[in-house]
């Protein structure tokens, strides 16, 4: 099975840029309330935000718990 | 500007969010510092508390937003329905009750919209309905067209009238008309919109036989 590690970066750096798209289209929406960008903000764009959230959360339990880890004597190194 | 703020606080409030958010974001990508506890509260501060406030304040503001008169005209459909309320000649209820000024620019939203605990959010479920019916059917229909196929969904309720106008004020009971059909405008058998009575809302409304 391949694996496929992202690493803390690249995850932030995504998120960063997922979380500009997500506030683009609510930007959009605020300034010009018609159906249409009303619509995608409240929907792609906050898709958009909760994934770009949930990547930084991710991020930080996987920090959180590599340190937790490391302090615990003779724990199994994951590399 | 600042009485721009004070009357839309949470548009303003959300844009504030946004633009904090988005220069916090922005500065991450282009100077990349060093992954330190700081940068990750700057970060927890630029992908979470921020955007979810802007999203949070943006809400209300997009769900105020719709329930302009220019946001139901913003579909093309819908402007002769909005330049009708707008008229200051009209005489339909539609533009008579945009003239009140409790009801001003958002009165197709007071009158289309249902009410009780869960009202705005069976309002808004309609809404989506529309848009979808909109964008799949009507985008491209004329406006002769539309005028001719466009009906209410369902018959206007007396309940959208009564919200404000409640039948038990002895002004409303004064008019005979009123105080005979009492009890069939509250029970809804009378439309107050019915021709004899006050007449369509607007002037492209059809009889209930024509839907």
């Amino acid at each position: 099975m391949i694996k496929f590690r992202l690493s803390a970066m690249t995850a932030l750096r995504i998120s960063a840029v997922l979380t500009l798209v997500g506030l683009a289209f609510m930007a959009w929406s605020m300034l010009q309330p018609t159906p249409m960008p009303v619509m995608l903000a409240m929907s792609v764009g906050q898709g958009f935000g909760c994934t770009a959230f949930a990547l930084y959360l991710y991020v930080v339990v996987r920090d959180i718990r590599r340190a937790r880890r490391e302090q615990v004597p003779g724990a199994r190194d994951p590399s | 500007m600042v009485s721009w703020i004070i009357a839309k606080p949470f548009l303003a409030g959300a844009l504030l969010c946004a633009a904090c958010a988005a220069v916090l974001a922005l500065w991450f990508l282009l100077r990349r510092p060093a992954l330190t506890r700081t940068t990750k509260l700057v970060l927890l501060a630029a992908i979470g508390v921020l955007p979810l406030a802007a999203a949070a304040t943006g809400n209300v503001a997009g769900f105020e937003a719709t329930k302009a008169r220019g946001f139901c005209g913003s579909c093309h459909v819908m402007t002769p329905y909005q330049h009708d309320s707008e008229d200051h000649r009209s005489i339909t209820l539609a533009a008579r009750h945009a003239r009140n000024e409790l009801f001003g620019d958002e009165n197709c939203y007071a009158c289309h919209a249902d009410y009780g605990m869960f009202g705005t959010v069976v309002t808004k479920l309609g809404g989506l309905r529309h848009i979808y019916e909109y964008a799949l059917h009507y985008r491209n229909m004329s406006l002769d067209e539309a005028r001719a196929t466009i009906h209410i969904r369902k018959p206007f309720q007396n309940a959208t009238c009564m919200h404000c106008h409640s039948t038990a004020g002895p002004s409303w009971n004064a008019v005979k008309d009123h105080a005979s059909l009492l009890d069939r405008v509250r029970a809804g058998t009378v439309s107050c919109a019915s021709a004899g009575c006050h007449g369509p809302a607007h002037p492209f409304s059809k009889p209930e036989a024509a839907r």
